[in-house]
């Protein structure tokens, strides 16, 4: 399972952009215009860092030590209140909704990067259910992650509880159909 | 006219005669030069038409054969976008009458082009963009079309070509480097000073102000907060001392 401990230091090689290497990048920018440039480039690079390691939820005591905060080359850091920033900005509308606080609000201690929203991810499993003649079939949550067929596919190995969320989406609009307990869940689509 | 040795009285009228022949014979000469002249000229325009028609598509791909092209047209001392845009009145320019729209149009497009940049860099770079940057950005631009290939030399046409509209866009040059400017605003020969010396070390402290320049401290330290201000540097706060880095090296991941 792709989660933030486990992926963080695996994977090949993430070649991060040019703002990366650019010193003031890690540093809150005083003036507002600036400020909000930064923190859309900090977004997209949030992004493209957890979808290239396949990071669904970031933790962010273990991502303040990886790379994506820590430039150990450039000697600079991301620090803890300002990384929270970025993610408020990721979770705020200006910042389209790419990201989401789990548990309190107080807390934020790690949340969902959203590199693709669950309402994107259920367009993806829609696709490929339709694609293969599986409308009405049964599957099981497990096969859809973990199963042979679907190896090639980009949900293949995602985290459960977004799978969860995206198959709820189709629920809500009445486009599938979840049943059976914790562990064996199964799901029909139509 | 035969006795070219006149003395005496005769002389005075031959001298006249002469003169006024030399001046009808100067003139015919100068109305047949004026004459040959034109046609070449005409031949010449007809010929730049037919080679720019033939070369239409090499001239819009094809950057350095455009900037010759460019220098060409220079060179005969035509501007080929002037009153390029009083179009209602048909008067077109010289890309537009001789070309077709098609070369015209190019450097609409690259404008176009530029505008799009300038708005998008412009929260990042208060509106400071450098030729060479955008040149480079527009060449791997992702917009419809995929990149454009051009030089300078058509950036700096195509600005040109925006001045009408009164949009404020203009080329700046600071130091050995010329900017594209979106945002109307005059810089002072301080903060045209610092920026010049970003060009060449990428960041500057007010130490190092104080020390090259020989500002005294309030001085690097107003100019430089001016240009934070102005969202045209970029503030390094865990460096030893405070540095101010230039973003126009920021180039780029957008998308």
């Amino acid at each position: 399972m792709a989660t933030a401990s486990s992926s963080l230091t695996t994977s090949s090689m993430f070649t991060f952009p040019p703002t990366y290497s650019f010193p003031p990048f890690f540093s809150p920018q005083p003036n507002a215009q600036t400020r909000s440039a930064q923190l859309s480039k900090w977004s997209s690079l949030v992004q493209s860092y957890c979808r290239h390691h396949r990071i669904f939820k970031l933790l962010l005591s273990d991502a303040l030590e990886s790379p994506l905060f820590h430039n150990s080359k450039l000697m600079r850091r991301l620090s803890a209140h300002d990384a929270k920033a970025v993610v408020d900005y990721m979770t705020s509308k200006e910042g389209g909704n790419r990201a989401e606080w789990i548990g309190p609000a107080t807390e934020k201690a790690s949340a969902w990067i959203w590199w693709r929203r669950p309402e994107e991810w259920a367009g993806v499993l829609e696709a490929w259910v339709d694609g293969t003649g599986q409308k009405g079939t049964v599957l099981t949550l497990y096969e859809l992650v973990e199963g042979e067929a679907t190896e090639n596919q980009e949900f293949h190995g995602m985290d459960m509880e977004v799978l969860r969320k995206s198959l709820g989406t189709l629920v809500k609009k009445g486009k599938a159909q979840v049943f059976g307990g914790e562990g064996q869940e199964g799901v029909k689509f139509f | 006219m035969s006795n070219r040795r006149g003395v005496g009285l005769g002389a005075f009228t031959n001298k006249n005669q002469t003169s006024q022949s030399y001046a009808s014979h100067g003139s015919q000469l100068k109305s047949l030069n004026a004459a040959s002249l034109q046609t070449q000229l005409s031949v010449f325009q007809s010929l730049l038409h037919t080679f720019a028609l033939e070369h239409a598509a090499d001239i819009k791909s094809n950057p350095t054969f455009r900037a010759e092209f460019a220098r060409m047209c220079n060179a005969i001392g035509v501007d080929p976008l002037a009153a390029s845009n009083v179009k209602g009145k048909r008067t077109k320019s010289l890309w537009a009458r001789v070309l077709g729209n098609d070369v015209n149009d190019f450097y609409f497009e690259v404008a176009v082009r530029i505008v799009e940049l300038c708005r998008a860099t412009r929260t990042e770079n208060g509106g400071l963009l450098g030729v060479t940057e955008c040149c480079q950005m527009v060449a791997k631009g992702k917009a419809i079309g995929g990149g454009l290939q051009i030089t300078e030399d058509d950036i700096l046409r195509a600005v040109k070509s925006l001045e009408p509209l009164g949009s404020g866009f203009n080329v700046i040059s600071i130091g050995s480097k010329q900017y594209i400017r979106s945002i109307p605003k005059e810089l002072n020969t301080d903060q045209s000073k610092v920026l010049e010396v970003l060009q060449i070390l990428g960041f500057v402290t007010i130490a190092m102000l104080q020390i090259n320049l020989q500002w005294e401290k309030a001085r690097a330290t107003t100019v430089v907060e001016d240009l934070v201000a102005d969202s045209l540097v970029w503030v390094d706060v865990q460096a030893e001392e405070t540095e101010y880095w230039s973003p126009q090296n920021l180039l780029d991941d957008r998308g």
